[in-house]
């Protein structure tokens, strides 16, 4: 039987894991990176940011060309090449694939395709194609990632009943589509779909959509939902789905009343569950919280001494950029560095139509807090480059310290709305104030502005809106 | 109405809050001390200048605050008595019952004590750029320490070496800033660790009190700044207890206790009067010895919520009687909470006096920045050889401890025997009303 030796094994080359073994080889480590998948990138990259991002692309301009009619541009009807659009997102994945691949070759990363499974606190076991392997370790990174939850009552075996994996696979077009989950991926996928041209209905349990992100920001997403959406069910209930010959009955409860309706897919978006499962986490000292996510210290560490873990599997806010900072610390660690996670804002951006974007404290999380804050707010009416665009749609705000005017959160709707979070994340990182944000001249016309603006509505001079001020006499 | 911060007394204009007395929802009534702040060298309670319910409280434990600072917010309840119920310990700590379940320890870095004037410790989050938070956590550096510069008072790695350099100077010049000196070598202050005692049983667990972590810093500082040296005798007083019980009902008819304590004091002050280093202190800054012509005598008060020093000022021009009628009146005082900044401050020697409760010998901690302390036991029957034959004596234990710094052996001796000596000098004429 081989058994290898490493300083450093990361299990799961997720945005995460391949993030830690690269780093950890420019470190001067020797890594072995072990992915079950035969490619490279995780979730993140084959079934979830990437994808979803190159399909509400791709189904954007169908809405666009429709909406640019009412300022005197017409196109025809669009045709809808499935097999083809599924071609080009796919070429997108696969680009991206041999990105991560020459990566990890240029850095001298051996990449396992391999379930790996621990033997022990220092010993991971490896099912390659050719054969089994021990891989003997100084340090195990765990990034297996998680997936998304399918409750037993839904799991027919039917894949008519899909989750985002199934989802971004675009198999068919359906004509009626029902999204359960009115989260972020819910409504990011019922947005691609729409544009397809399905008719989409969405259940949430809750009272609004897009759960975590202030209500005025989800306003916006809110409307286009309604007018996007065949209908939005708020607090509202799956009771039971069953097969009927090529559809899905679907029992559901809404307003009191009991529903039956006949769906040609059902998108069940309503979570996902840490993959710790069958990792052999039993044979080391590696605990999990009762929902199965590994318990970590800010360090990144488990409660055995030899192993970290990262990302999705480690619990906290499921994003990409959050299990590849997690990586980096967890690396410093290793490496002997001072390095915990700790006071880092983590931004969020859900890609609906239009775009939601937050970042540190939110307006409901400082209610919640009790702690005082000031919001300043600019609506995007008021913005040049919005109404350019045609999407007057958005709304930017900022949460202020009373007392020190630090910037504490930045909260964006609108049309680009992800990437014009990032200034309000290196804001809040720096320690900014309102001053500071306002004194930093903006290009103009670009969206970018708002966020200048909104500062100078917390001073009451904003260019572009007007503020009313206590009793002015004279 | 909002309840703000008064004025304090001469030249302390702002302070450190270590116990909020009352919560949301209590009745206060006027006077009511409402939270303890520690300035200087006194934890001084801060009354609420109204009645009414408490509907906000805007300061924290471990809070600088400065005179004008808003305390809290009362609603209503002009005038209506307060019901008895509000007199309960408002801010008594829950305890809580630990078993072998983990527990996580909160580390209780809001450390008080090392702020000086130019470090806040308010409970503003630092604010600084991810590159300076880097440094900062791979030094061992607690940010709170370093005024930011910028503005939102933001710190840049300029603030940070600028602190750096202020204690390396303050290291080198070996200074009183032992505390901070070490700071500057390393993360050198050795990190607390907690030790899992329900490894070996159940146990209860209990948060310090704002004036219990008071006491224990003191103590520290006394007994980590000042060489102490402890003096041990036996004070005859069978003349003296004589005295006492003879006009002890005098005094009862007068409104006043005579215990033992306003001899000591007495005593003390005739023994001090002829030792003037042991009525000094020492001004470490600038190496100078200060004799104080003032007698202000401070009694170690044993209270629930824990020790505490109120000082009975101008002893020396006091009669037994004001003597004996001040000391009720503070020790009530402090059992009440009801002790203002000045009623501790300025002390000159402090006497604890154990008699009361028990015991003999001990060895008393100086309350610095006094320079001796006087420790009584319990007095008992004792044979005493008088001249050639065994007499049964009431002997009294007592103890002083004093700085070896300013004071020696022989003065400390003498002082002891001058004290002894000044309790056997007290006659008739002395406690007779």
């Amino acid at each position: 039987m081989e058994t290898i030796k490493t300083d450093i094994v990361v299990v799961g080359a997720g945005p995460g894991g391949y993030a830690a073994a690269f780093y950890a080889a420019d470190q001067g480590k020797k890594v072995i990176l072990v992915e079950k998948d035969p490619k490279l990138g995780g979730v993140c990259l084959n079934r979830g940011c990437i994808p979803s991002k190159a399909l509400l692309n791709a189904t954007k301009a169908i809405k666009e060309a429709r909406e640019s009619a009412h300022r005197g541009i017409t196109f025809a009807e669009p045709t809808i090449d499935l097999a083809k659009l599924r071609d080009w997102k796919n070429s997108v994945i696969t680009k991206l694939n041999g990105g991560v691949a020459s990566l990890a070759k240029m850095r001298g990363v051996e990449v396992m395709h391999a379930r790996g499974y621990f033997e022990g606190s220092q010993t991971l076991r490896v099912e390659t194609e050719q054969g089994q392997k021990f891989i003997s370790y100084d340090k195990a990174i765990i990034a297996v990632g998680s997936k998304a939850a399918l409750p037993k009552a839904f799991d027919l075996g039917n894949p008519r009943v899909m989750t985002s994996r199934g989802a971004l696979e675009v198999e068919d077009i359906p004509e009626n589509l029902l999204v359960v989950g009115g989260g972020y991926i819910g409504m990011e996928l019922g947005t691609v779909y729409a544009g397809l041209g399905s008719k989409v209905v969405v259940i949430e349990a809750l009272d609004s959509l897009l759960a975590g992100a202030d209500a005025d920001l989800a306003r916006p997403v809110v409307a286009y939902a309604k007018k996007a959406f065949k209908e939005v069910r708020l607090k509202a209930k799956v009771l039971a789905m069953s097969t009927v010959g090529k559809q899905i009955k679907v029992t559901s409860e809404f307003n009191g009343q009991k529903l039956e309706e006949l769906y040609d897919r059902v998108l069940v978006a309503v979570g996902r569950g840490p993959n710790s499962k069958d990792l052999g986490l039993e044979n080391t000292k590696v605990t999990c919280d009762e929902k199965g996510f590994i318990k970590i210290n800010a360090q990144q560490q488990t409660e055995d001494p030899n192993i970290y873990a990262i990302g999705d599997v480690a619990g906290g806010i499921m994003l990409a950029h959050k299990a590849s900072k997690e990586a980096r610390i967890a690396v410093d660690v290793i490496t002997g560095h001072n390095s915990a996670f700790e006071k880092i804002v983590i931004p969020a951006v859900v890609f609906t139509d239009p775009e939601v974007a937050w970042a540190g404290l939110t307006e409901a999380e400082a209610k919640k807090q009790g702690r005082e804050v000031k919001v300043a707010k600019f609506p995007w009416g008021a913005s040049g480059r919005a109404l350019s665009f045609d999407r007057p749609d958005g709304l930017t705000k900022l949460i202020i310290d009373p007392e020190t005017e630090r910037i504490l959160g930045v909260g964006i709707v609108g049309h680009g709305a992800g990437e014009l979070i990032a200034e309000g994340t290196l804001a809040i990182e720096m320690g900014a104030t309102v001053t500071d944000l306002a004194e930093t001249v903006h290009p103009h016309p670009t969206l970018s502005e708002t966020l200048m603006e909104s500062a100078e509505v917390f001073f009451g001079h904003a260019t572009h809106t007007f503020v009313k001020k206590a009793a002015p006499t004279a | 109405m909002d309840v703000k911060l008064p004025k304090l007394g001469e030249g302390a204009d702002s302070g450190v809050v270590v116990g909020i007395l009352v919560k949301e929802g209590d009745k206060v009534t006027k006077g009511q001390t409402i939270l303890e702040l520690e300035n200087e060298k006194a934890v001084a309670p801060i009354p609420s200048t109204a009645d009414g319910v408490v509907a906000k409280i805007h300061v924290k434990e471990g809070a600088k605050i400065s005179i004008g600072a808003l305390l809290v917010t009362l609603e209503g309840a002009a005038g209506s008595a307060a019901p008895a119920e509000s007199e309960a310990p408002a801010a008594a700590p829950k305890a809580k019952k630990t078993k072998k379940a983990p527990v996580v320890v909160e580390a209780d870095d809001d450390d008080v004590e090392e702020a000086d004037e130019e470090e806040s410790f308010d409970d503003v989050e630092v604010a600084a750029p991810p590159s300076v938070r880097k440094v900062a956590r791979e030094i061992g550096l607690d940010l709170r320490r370093v005024k930011g510069s910028e503005s939102g008072g933001r710190i840049v790695m300029a603030d940070v070496r600028a602190y750096i350099q202020k204690l390396i100077k303050l290291a080198a010049k070996g200074k009183a800033a032992p505390a901070a000196a070490a700071s500057a070598a390393a993360p050198a202050k050795p990190v607390a660790e907690s030790i899992d005692f329900s490894q070996w049983g159940e146990i209860t667990k209990k948060p310090m009190s704002g004036l219990r972590k008071v006491i224990a810093r003191r103590m520290v500082e006394s007994v980590t700044t000042i060489p102490q040296v402890t003096q041990f005798d036996d004070i005859d007083i069978t003349a003296l207890n004589d005295l006492r019980k003879k006009f002890a009902a005098d005094y009862e008819k007068a409104g006043a206790r005579l215990t033992l304590t306003p001899f000591a004091i007495k005593a003390l002050v005739a023994a001090l009067k002829k030792h003037p280093i042991m009525n000094s202190s020492l001004d470490e800054a600038t190496e100078e010895i200060v004799f104080k012509d003032y007698y202000h005598i401070g009694i170690a008060v044993d209270t629930d919520a824990g020790l505490m020093v109120p000082v009975i000022k101008d002893a020396d021009k006091k009669s037994l009687l004001e003597i004996s009628k001040e000391l009720e009146e503070i020790a009530k005082k402090a059992r009440d909470r009801k002790l203002s900044a000045d009623d501790m401050k300025g002390g000159t020697f402090t006497i604890s006096n154990q008699g009361g409760i028990g015991g003999a010998h001990f060895t008393p901690i100086v309350n610095k920045p006094e320079v001796g302390i006087f420790g009584m036991g319990r007095g008992g029957l004792k044979p005493v050889v008088v001249g050639k034959e065994v007499q049964v004596r009431l002997l009294m234990p007592i103890a002083i401890s004093y700085d070896h710094r300013l004071i020696d052996g022989g003065t400390a001796a003498r002082f002891t025997v001058d004290l002894a000596a000044a309790y056997a000098a007290i006659t008739e004429a002395d406690v007779k009303l």
